[in-house]
């Protein structure tokens, strides 16, 4: 049986090169757009007359996606926001709650303000 | 079913010494390669630019389905696969990969945001061999995958290893012909396929005139490479991927002919001949002149396909041919019937060329 000869390298090597840069900023990119989709659909949801089952879906799809991706760039703050946006949309699809949902006004507007955060820091910083 | 699609599944039952003969090894590269399957394009594309720069080959797929139909296509070590996706899930996929042969064992690591206990059960219950939320640090995600290059390298190896020890347990050693142990277990194969098909199967049983003199007189490193010089000589005479040749005694050997009746046969027992007897074996104390006697059985038509269903019958039919072929001095060939146990009329001799 042969020997594995290959020596891996090192790990935070392989983690920042300058490739993972230019996708970083493609992900930052993503997350101004996605803070745009989150406000709209606050507002949709803040009009919506009976239960907004389609809206709690949506937030649901967007908050998984933007969890995972946050969680892979390392943008840790807006992984767990998004993640407790999922798990409370995904209670109010379910219970076919209305669009008071506590839970979920919670969550999203703590994302969102996050997400706006985040704007403004890197705004400054530029 | 054709013989081809027979043959692969005997491969697929795990019985792939067939391997030795028909196909060529398919995972020659040692290279791990992985496939991220993820429906998010930035997570793919950090994913797959991570896995580049830590040397691994990298395929990528937006989905289940797309991951299936690249694994279809070449086969990846490892999967690393998100868990929630369009059109079929991680979870799904997995099960997939685990009920499916593949040619050789897909270390799957699921990379999902779920980070409950429950969530790892299942995934674990589904085939995963391991679970890591997105939230790790890159760091871990890559040990894992190092765990995972290391475990399928280590499966590739064992796997190499017993297809070795397969094919030797079926070669001769000193031709690299298979042995009497891979005639017993596949010529009853070829002749069941031929009654099934009611297609034609021959067989001709050779022997190296004066053998023992050669031996004798030049040495049995003379001799070895008289063995090695039939060997080569006579796979010269067949059809590659089809038929087969195996040493079944000292100087004794067997060649298969599936699709072939006593007719053709005949021809490659007298090209074996005329190949044989051209020119003198260079070896080791010199060139020896060289010349085989044989013996042709063949089943080809009904009832006889049917009704034979031993390879003793055939076997014996050949030692028939051969004995009388050594009987008449040797140099020849001599076809008979399998059923009466009778001398057939096709027979020929010395280096005329035809049927006497």
């Amino acid at each position: 049986m042969g020997s594995i000869r290959r020596r891996p390298r090192k790990a935070a090597a392989i983690a920042h090169d300058d490739g993972f840069e230019n996708l970083r900023q493609a992900f930052h990119a993503r997350l101004e757009s996605e803070r745009v989709h989150f406000v709209t659909l606050s507002a949709a949801l803040a009009r919506a007359d009976e239960s907004p089952v389609w809206i709690f879906e949506d937030l649901v799809y967007r908050a998984h996606r933007l969890q995972g991706g946050a969680a892979i760039f390392e943008e840790s703050e807006v992984a767990v926001a998004a993640g407790k946006l999922e798990s409370a949309a995904v209670i109010a699809a379910e219970s076919h709650a209305d669009n008071t949902n506590e839970e979920v006004w919670a969550a999203l507007e703590a994302l969102v303000r996050l997400m706006g955060n985040r704007d403004s820091v890197r705004c400054l910083q530029a | 079913m054709p013989p081809e699609q027979e043959i692969r599944s005997l491969e697929d039952s795990g019985d792939d010494l067939y391997d030795t003969i028909l196909t060529q090894p398919t995972d020659a590269s040692q290279r791990c390669r992985i496939l991220v399957v993820d429906d998010d394009d930035l997570v793919r594309a950090r994913l797959t630019a991570l896995l580049r720069n830590a040397e691994f080959e990298v395929e990528a797929a937006s989905n289940g389905g797309e991951a299936l139909r690249i694994m279809e296509s070449r086969h990846c070590q490892v999967l690393l696969t998100d868990w929630q996706m369009p059109d079929m899930d991680g979870l799904t996929l997995c099960r997939i990969v685990r009920s499916e042969h593949a040619a050789g064992y897909v270390y799957v690591l699921m990379l999902t945001v779920r980070d409950s206990k429950e969530d790892l059960l299942e995934g674990l219950g589904a085939g995963a061999d391991d679970y890591v939320v997105k939230s790790a640090p890159v760091e871990e995600i890559l040990a894992r995958l190092e765990v995972a290059r290391r475990i399928t390298h280590v499966e590739y190896s064992l796997r190499r290893s017993n297809r070795e020890n397969r094919r030797l347990a079926v070669t001769d050693p000193l031709t690299g012909a298979h042995n009497l142990r891979f005639l017993m277990k596949y010529l009853p194969r070829e002749l069941a396929r031929a009654q099934r098909y009611l297609h034609p199967l021959a067989v001709l049983s050779c022997d190296i005139d004066r053998f023992k003199q050669i031996n004798d007189a030049y040495g049995h490193e003379a001799g070895d490479d008289v063995l090695r010089a039939f060997v080569a000589r006579a796979h010269g005479c067949m059809r590659e991927g089809s038929d087969w040749l195996a040493r079944v005694g000292g100087d004794e050997f067997m060649v298969v002919l599936p699709e072939t009746d006593v007719v053709g046969a005949n021809r490659v027992a007298h090209k074996l001949r005329k190949v044989l007897s051209h020119c003198a074996v260079a070896t080791h104390a010199g060139p020896v002149k060289l010349t085989v006697s044989i013996g042709i059985t063949a089943v080809e038509a009904e009832p006889e396909i049917r009704e034979f269903s031993k390879i003793e019958d055939l076997l014996r039919a050949a030692d028939r041919g051969l004995y009388a072929s050594k009987q008449n001095g040797g140099n020849n060939a001599t076809a008979t019937s399998i059923a009466a146990g009778r001398l057939a009329s096709l027979k020929h001799k010395g280096d005329k060329n035809g049927i006497n």
